[in-house]
């Protein structure tokens, strides 16, 4: 199309030009057509004015030159056809009349068809500019209004996009309102309606402060210097209800800001912790009875100790007197009696010899009693010592120990694996020695007497020892009292005793921290098991 | 007074004295036996003052020394005769009714010789005594300035 445009334009031209010349000739010819009409009909005096009107009609449609060229060739045709001589070129006198006339008009006419192209061109290029400005303009106005559309369009979205969110901050349980820099509520969400009893529409255009009665941590100058200083603030504020309810929120505000940084508004988005805070101060008070109470018993418990520690002081001095003082006369009538039967055997009769051997036994069953008494005392008044044990050693040293009241009988002991424990060695010694001398007592019916020593059961915290007999046993359902003082499940006279052995198995157990329990059936034996917890430094 | 012993008894119980004269008689050794009732009276003993300022000099071979005791007890009883330079040699036995581990502790750390619970039982009683008598009254040798044997 480029390359065409031109050769169009210039085809246009060509044929342009043609017509005004042709127009020169055609007009030319026309005149000089009419001039020989007018001349045939004696009119001689207009056919100039014939030649003048193709001058001008050429002037007028065809420009300068072709209306040069028509006043040449209509002068010559002129000359040639109607001045005498006739049909001559010669320039006669008459052609010196008419030349000027003609030339004067002709030139006139010329300047003015000159001067109205001219007029008419430059008003055709005015028109032109203007008709360009204003398809410019078209175009201006054309991408202002696009643009105009892509805003209206965008502006749309947000809004929906806005409208979205509102309606998500709606669906919130959440408090959250927006207020301006003057704390007038812009915004408020469906949660601070449903917090605050009040709608919407009621809310927007209040006053925050004032609408809920807001009771602040600090003085709200500081609150909002904070505030615009660091665009944030939290706390706790108190605010009432509709109903003027009082709530404790957890508040928080954020500053929002325009592109220039001017703080613009402030979002509250507000947690009630009302029932926390009850529950809090409901925690605190009972904390503090609570601390108050602790407070007592511990005064309580401190003079308790106190007492309890005079009382173990007293019971101290007991034992200690008795261990001097009770013995000592058990003693004499053990020992006087037996001086007696020495030196009176000889005029007492029989029955006076019962009497006196019975007397004897009580004796020694008294001082039994009491050496047994006080070593069960001591229990709870010395202190223990730990130290690691051997107890396969120590088991069999106990053996070795009840030896002479084995003498006779057939006992098979099985003394299995022992582990090592940690504990006061006097103490579980005598422990072990009251398992195994009851199992050494307590089979003596038995012809051949079986016991066990031996270990289950080990676990993490704890080792496990028993000794176990086929002796006469014992019923289960007296084994919660196997282990009292002064309990026994047989007569004096089937297995002597005083009912402190395993009393003080089990004080001794029970002041080791650890546990003690018996199984066993009438006649078929008893097992008695010790459970030692082990020491955190002495694993296995 | 004159003679001279060659064991001191401290003991206030005249029951305890006659049990123990009866087990130490069994070796006729009943006659080297001074009873003293008190403390205060087995320091005077050991000092030669008050009643015994006429005694002749010479320490026990053994001093068979009860606890519990009127005046002094039987550890001050020790202390005293172990800071003397003159006593501070001189065989000390407790013989006590006590078990008790503390007793036993301070005798020994107060330099005592020998430990005995006085036993329950007669026969044990008399043994024990008996042999307590004959250990150190005959058998062991005495430290110099002991009364000597017969």
């Amino acid at each position: 199309m480029g390359t065409q445009a031109p050769a169009s334009k210039l085809t246009e031209q060509v044929q342009q030009t043609i017509f005004r010349y042709s127009l020169a000739f055609g007009s030319v010819a026309a005149a000089t057509a009419l001039g020989l009409l007018a001349y045939r009909w004696d009119l001689e005096e207009s056919v100039l004015m014939f030649f003048v009107l193709a001058v001008a009609l050429t002037s007028w449609y065809g420009g300068l030159w072709p209306a040069i060229v028509a006043f040449t060739v209509g002068f010559l045709v002129f000359d040639f056809c109607f001045t005498r001589p006739y049909y001559s070129l010669v320039f006669g006198r008459e052609d010196v009349a008419y030349l000027p006339v003609f030339a004067l008009i002709s030139g006139l006419l010329i300047w003015f068809g000159t001067v109205r192209r001219r007029v008419e061109s430059e008003l055709q290029e005015s028109r032109d500019q203007l008709e360009k400005r204003v398809v410019e303009r078209t175009a201006e106005l054309q991408t202002a209004n696009e643009q105009l559309q892509n805003e209206v369009a965008e502006r749309g979205r947000v809004e929906a996009i806005l409208r979205e969110r509102a309606n998500l901050l709606d669906l919130t349980h959440d408090t959250v309102f927006v207020r301006d820099m003057n704390d007038v509520i812009t915004y408020w969400n469906r949660g601070a309606g449903e917090l605050y009893g009040w709608t919407k529409e009621k809310a927007v255009g209040q006053v925050s402060h004032h609408l809920m009665r807001t009771i602040f941590p600090e003085p709200l100058d500081e609150i909002n210097a904070e505030l615009l200083r660091t665009d944030r603030w939290e706390g706790e504020l108190i605010h009432a209800n509709r109903d003027g309810s009082r709530l404790v929120v957890a508040s928080r505000w954020s500053l929002q800001r325009d592109d220039l940084g001017n703080p613009t508004a402030i979002l509250e988005t507000n947690n009630n912790i009302t029932e926390r805070k009850q529950a809090e101060e409901a925690l605190r008070r009972s904390r503090d009875e609570l601390e108050v109470k602790v407070k007592e018993r511990t005064a309580q418990l401190s003079k308790m100790n106190e007492e309890l520690q005079l009382v173990n002081k007293e019971l101290e001095a007991f034992a200690y007197s008795v261990s001097h003082d009770l013995r000592a006369p058990v003693r004499h009538i053990s020992g006087f009696t037996e001086l007696l039967q020495k030196h009176a055997k000889p005029v007492l009769d029989d029955k006076a010899c019962r009497h006196i051997s019975m007397i004897l036994d009580s004796a020694n069953r008294m001082g039994t009693l009491v050496d047994d008494l006080l070593a069960f005392s001591r229990i709870g008044r010395v202190q223990t010592k730990t130290t690691t044990i051997h107890l396969d050693k120590l088991i069999r040293s106990v053996v070795a120990e009840v030896a002479p009241d084995t003498e006779g009988r057939k006992i098979a002991w099985r003394i299995g694996n022992l582990p090592i424990c940690y504990g006061d060695p006097a103490m579980l010694r005598l422990m072990l020695g009251n398992l195994v001398s009851n199992a050494v007592k307590f089979t003596r019916t038995r012809d051949n007497a079986e016991i066990e020593i031996s270990s289950v059961n080990e676990t993490p915290e704890e080792v496990v020892v028993f000794v176990k007999d086929n002796g006469v046993g014992f019923d289960m359902k007296y084994k919660d009292k196997l282990f009292g003082v002064f309990q026994r499940l047989h007569s004096q006279e089937a297995f002597e005793g005083t009912g402190i052995g395993l009393a003080t198995v089990q004080r001794i157990v029970h002041r080791h921290g650890g546990r003690v329990w018996a199984e066993g059936s009438v006649s078929n034996g008893a097992t008695f098991y010790v459970a030692l917890p082990k020491p955190r430094e002495v694993k296995q | 007074m004159n003679n001279l012993k060659r064991i001191l008894l401290v003991e206030d119980d005249p029951k305890d004295v006659e049990l123990t004269l009866t087990g130490l008689a069994e070796y006729n050794l009943a006659n080297e036996v001074v009873v003293v009732g008190d403390g205060e009276e087995a320091l005077d003993y050991l000092h030669r003052r008050g009643k015994y300022r006429t005694r002749h000099n010479g320490n026990p071979a053994v001093m068979l020394l009860d606890l519990k005791l009127p005046k002094l007890n039987g550890f001050e009883v020790l202390q005293q005769v172990r800071a003397d330079e003159n006593l501070k040699l001189i065989p000390v036995v407790v013989l006590t009714s006590s078990g008790e581990e503390r007793d036993l502790v301070r005798s020994y750390k107060l330099g005592v010789n020998a430990y005995v619970t006085k036993p329950v039982d007669f026969h044990e009683f008399v043994n024990a005594v008996k042999e307590l008598g004959v250990f150190w009254a005959v058998i062991n040798e005495p430290p110099p300035g002991s009364v000597n044997k017969r």
